[in-house]
Parts: structure tokens; sequence; C-alpha cells
């Protein structure tokens, strides 16, 4: 991912004096944004992570959500109406929950807030305010459970414990399995086909793309695609320009948030395969990108990307 | 003060030209995907084709024209603000047109998306930003009569402080991605890089030194303080203000392709000075021209230190520049900023 260190030291000897109020912007921007683009939302979700025997411990009934992939894990679980407060982005994204009670952002929940609604339960993702936040509410003796899912299998994982927390296994495990068998489905109607070299941008400048060892890596795989920055160790890699251009991608996958038309922008580079073929498609936002309860809908779009048509036809 | 003979300014500057077209070379010649140098030459010279023309003409060429054009307009401006302002710590970002730049770009970074504006709104919103701040800066000291140095450092300072905290807030408001955009934009970052944002930035560059050049014996005397100055017969505050306006239209149009790339506006002219003394009719011109090449080295070392990734220019300029600079100051400084 991005290395933070080497701007914290720019920023350390930077001396001109007149920026010290930029360089406290910057720092705070490392905190607060321990940047992964707009998968970041998702990224923030999270494989079981020791915190125990959550199976066992009573089934929560008011539970506050802090972040948009967990929302939406409970929202498909038909567990809404556990919810009773959410963070900012949860909201954005799902216009049904606008009720709800909002206890802050992503990386500035409010404390006083959360504790208002008096939760049995707060579901959140481990970024770097939220660590602090998660010690405070034990402190407070607020049951806290952590998710941290990256790869394709920990997102799957998170769908299930998160069923077993608010009682609802039972759907948990079907929307597993249904995830399952598309995903089976859709790797057998690619075996026999071209594998595209593809790369997907999250967001243009910065050029951020998908990297390897995340789960969209592996659902672009999946699909019969090959992801041309799988090679990154990191999940969400910033890459050069002429890195992407002499890559060669025959397929971009756009899903920046730029309001420029993809097409248009990328045809800068008449070389480019992706360009000359005519397969720069947009990505709408936050469907492929998001490692939340969809995962099967987030393969079928890339599948239909990929191809150009949906290799599992009507089902 | 070493006497300037039409030779020695003559020489200094080729130097200069030289090295700066070595490390353009350099520049255009470096990169991720591994290019042989034949290929490039080829590409320039009017061959090649596909990927190699793509990445040479429509990558590199524009990277490292904006690169030189921002660095120069950066240096030139520094060096320009110090003797304005008669302060040693001026850079580019003294008087507040980069807090307004940012304010401006950072505006459209964060809510662009919202009303249809993509990034390629960004360098124009920031360099209206920069008028903005520039218009304020003389609507507050006065365009009338005298403009006091002072009063123009506040006004700097203050505005900058009001910027960095709207910027604060705004990306409290933002998105992820936004806000990574953002504070990319904040270090300093030229991997947007287009040929139009270049001839962009060499036309302030070209306005900014048409005005500072004729006025470079000015700035000398202006050393010695306003009043003696104007007793020598300098229009002192015309002189000002004509500088003043160049130079904030510089710094606008720099700062608006690049975000705030720190630390060449500081160093550059300082550098310079220590090695070739204070006269600014030399000086005005070497620090175009050492301002570029330095920013074109950065910026090759930005893009290809991590092969296929890129670092902030700006990070590398203080990486780069403050230890080279220390080193140079331990050296010389007792010739030219002792008394």
């Amino acid at each position: 991912m991005f290395d933070f260190a080497r701007l914290r030291l720019a920023a350390s000897s930077d001396f001109a004096r007149l920026r010290l109020a930029a360089r406290r912007l910057r720092r705070l921007a490392v905190r607060w944004r321990s940047f992964v683009p707009c998968v970041a939302l998702a990224a923030l979700a999270a494989g079981p992570v020791a915190s125990g025997a959550d199976a066992d411990a009573a089934v929560a009934r008011r539970v506050v959500s802090l972040n948009p992939s967990l929302t939406a894990m409970l929202v498909a679980l038909g567990a809404a109406d556990r919810l009773v407060g959410v963070d900012v982005w949860s909201k954005r994204q799902n216009p049904d929950l606008a009720a709800l009670p909002t206890v802050g952002g992503l990386y500035n929940p409010s404390l006083e807030a959360l504790v208002a609604l008096s939760p049995d339960l707060v579901v959140f993702v481990p970024a770097a305010e939220q660590r602090d936040f998660h010690a405070r509410l034990d402190g407070l003796g607020v049951r806290v459970e952590r998710f941290d899912p990256v790869r394709f299998d920990e997102v799957l994982a998170s769908i299930e414990r998160l069923g077993r927390i608010v009682g609802r296994e039972a759907e948990a495990r079907a929307r597993v399995a249904e995830i399952g068998r598309v995903r089976a489905g859709l790797e057998g109607a690619a075996a026999g086909l071209p594998r595209p070299r593809a790369v997907l941008i999250l967001q243009r400048d910065p050029l951020f793309v998908v990297g390897g060892a995340n789960f969209i890596d592996e659902m672009l795989t999946s699909v019969g695609a090959q992801n041309v920055a799988g090679s990154f160790p990191e999940p969400y890699p910033r890459v050069s320009l002429e890195w992407l251009v002499a890559q060669a991608p025959e397929v971009i996958l756009d899903s920046s948030h730029d309001a420029d038309p993809p097409a248009a922008h990328w045809a800068r580079f008449a070389s480019l395969p992706a360009v000359v073929q005519g397969r720069v498609v947009r990505l709408p936002v936050g469907i492929a990108t998001l490692p939340g309860p969809d995962l099967d809908d987030a393969l079928r779009l890339l599948s239909r990307s990929v191809h150009g048509r949906d290799l599992l036809g009507g089902r | 003060m070493r006497a300037l003979s039409p030779g020695r300014w003559a020489a200094v500057l080729l130097s200069l030209s030289g090295l700066l077209a070595v490390v353009a070379a350099l520049g255009l010649a470096s990169g991720p995907s591994g290019l042989a140098p034949s290929e490039v030459w080829e590409v320039l010279g009017g061959g090649g084709a596909g990927a190699a023309a793509d990445i040479v003409l429509r990558i590199r060429l524009p990277r490292v024209v904006l690169a030189a054009g921002v660095g120069a307009s950066l240096a030139v401006s520094g060096v320009l603000f110090q003797a304005l302002l008669r302060n040693p710590l001026a850079d580019p970002f003294i008087l507040g047109i980069s807090g307004g730049a940012a304010l401006g770009g950072i505006l459209v970074l964060a809510f662009g998306a919202a009303v249809g504006l993509g990034q390629s709104a960004v360098p124009p919103a920031a360099f209206a930003g920069a008028v903005g701040a520039t218009v304020l800066l003389f609507a507050v000291t006065g365009l009338g009569g005298s403009v006091s140095t002072t009063a123009l450092l506040l006004t700097g300072v203050v505005f900058n402080a009001f910027a960095s905290a709207a910027i604060v807030f705004i990306a409290s408001l933002a998105g992820l991605a936004e806000g990574a955009s953002i504070f990319l934009w904040l270090i300093g970052n030229l991997s947007g890089g287009e040929i139009r944002l270049a001839l962009w930035v060499g036309l302030f560059l070209a306005v900014g030194l048409a005005c500072a050049l004729p006025l470079a014996r000015g700035l000398n005397l202006l050393a010695l303080g306003e009043e003696q100055a104007g007793q020598l017969g300098v229009e002192v505050e015309r002189h000002k203000r004509v500088l003043l306006l160049a130079t904030s239209l510089m710094v606008g149009a720099a700062v608006s392709v690049s975000g705030l790339v720190g630390f060449v506006g500081l160093i550059i002219p300082h550098l310079l000075r220590l090695v070739l003394g204070p006269d600014h009719r030399l000086l005005v011109p070497a620090s175009a021209l050492g301002g570029a090449a330095f920013l074109v080295l950065c910026d090759t070392a930005a893009r290809t230190l991590l092969p296929g990734r890129e670092l902030p220019v700006g990070a590398i300029t203080a990486l780069l520049g403050g230890p080279l600079f220390l080193v140079l100051l331990r050296r010389h400084h007792r010739s030219v900023y002792a008394p």
C-alpha cells in the first residue's frame, strides 16, 4: 500500500516555515486515511479476528455498524431492524437507512453519540482511528467485534460470522452458498475463453489500481481475466501511468469517481489495446469494489465488463 | 559582491542550460517501462509508433516539460519574493497564493464529482483560487501608495492559515478517494502532466521573467532597504507592485497544475546565491534554469526509484534538496550571508 513513513519523513524535513499548517494537515490526513481508495470503505471489513467465541455470545439486538460493507451485510441478512446507528458512509450508500441516527464518519465516529444509542454490539473495521475507539468502547463495557476481510474467503467468512452474531446463520449460509455457486459457474464458463489482460482502475490521478492478494483480484481471475497488477503484493498499489501503458491491458475497468467519461480519458493513449478494441468500461462505484454481501453481483458485473456479455446467460 | 561581467553571465547561464538539457534527456530516457534509449530517440525524431510513442510523447515528454516549467516558476518566484520582502525565509507560498490555489483545487477534488466536474477541472479551479488570493492580497494591503512588506506578510500568513483550516474542514467531509487526492495534492505531485498544462505554466513563467529581468538591478538596490533604493533612483513602489502581481500569477499557475511542491522555491535561490553571489541580474535567470533542472531530476527520481510506482515529487525535492543545501550552506555561508 502507500508508504506513509516516507511521506512523514518528507514532511518533517520540510522547513519552509509557512507550510507549518499544511504539514499539520498532512499528518492529519495520514492518520485519517490509512489510504485505500474507494475500495477502502470496503477493505475495512474483516476476516475473523480472534475476538473469540462470538458465536456463543448472546445474539445482538441493538447493533451499531461503523462500516458500509458491514452495514450492507447486515441489511442483506435481513437484520436491518437490529441496526440502531450507522456511520455516514453506510447511510450514503443505503438510502433506506436515512432514518437511522448517524454516529459519525469512518474515521471520526462520535463516542458520545454512539453510547447514547446504548448498543449491545458495535461492529467496525480497524482503521487507525477506530482502533483507539475500540479500546475506549471496551473500557465502557460495550461489546465490540472487528472485521478486516481482504481475501475473497475472508469476505465470505465475515458474512457467516456476522450472521452468527445477529442470529441469521441460515441467511448467511444461503448467501455464501449463492456466491459460491455463481463463482463456480463463472469459472466454468470462462474456462474455455481467452483470458484478456485487464486492469481495474480505482482512481486516475493519483493512479491507484487493484493489485494482488485481495478479493477483487481473485474475482478478476474467476471471471477469466488476468489482472496485470496482480503481481503487486499490496492490494491497492499506486502505480505509474507509464507502467500501465507498458502493460498494454486489453480491458480497462474504470471505477474511479471521476466525472470525465473513461473512454474519452483513456483514448489519449492510442496504443492501448483496450482503447483500440473499445474495451474501456466504466464500473459503477462500489459494486465490484465493496467487500460486502453481494459478491455474486460483483462477479457477474465483472464478467459482463470483461467479456461483454453475461457468461451465465439469464440465470 | 563579485563583479558581473557579460562573459561570466553568459558562461553561467550556458552551463545551467547544458545541465537542464542533460537532465531533460535523462528524464526522457528513464521510466519504468524499460524502453531502450534508441527507441526514445526514434520516437522523438518523428518515428516509432504504438506504446513507445504513447510513453515518450504523452507521458514522459509532458512531465519533463511540466516539471521544468513548475521548477523554474517556483525558483524564480522564490528569488523574487526573497528580494521584494527582504526576507530570506520567503518562499513562493509565503503570500497565501498557494493557499488560495489549494483551496480552489481541493474544492473541486472533494466535491467536483457531485456536480459533474472531473479532475480536469482542478487546475482551472486552483488558478481561480490563486487569482482570488492575489486580489485579496492587494485589496487588503492597498493598491495605491506604498505597499507595506509587513502587511503583505501578515496577510499571507493569515490567509494561508485560513485556507489550511478550510482544507482540513473540506477533507473531513470528503470521501476516501478524494481524501487521497487531496493529500497528494498538498505534498506536490506531477503525475497528471499534460502538455497543455505545461504550456500554461510556461506562459506565466515567460510573463514573470519578462517583468523581473529588466528590474533585476533595482532588486539589487532594494537589498539596501527601500529608502536607500528610492534615493538611488529605484521606483520602489512600482517595482514592487509589478513584480508582486507577476510573481503571484506565476506561482498560481505552477501550484494549480502540481499542487504544493515544496522546497524548490526556497532552496534553489539560496543554493545559487551561495554559489553565484547575490546579483539578481544573474540570480533570476539562473534560478529559472536551476529550478527547472532540479525539479526535472526530482520528478525523474519520483517516476523511477520504485519500478512501476510513483512517489510524490514533493517528498523527493525535500529529501534530495535538504542535505545538499546544508552542505553548501556550511561551506559558503560566511562569504554570502555574513555582513
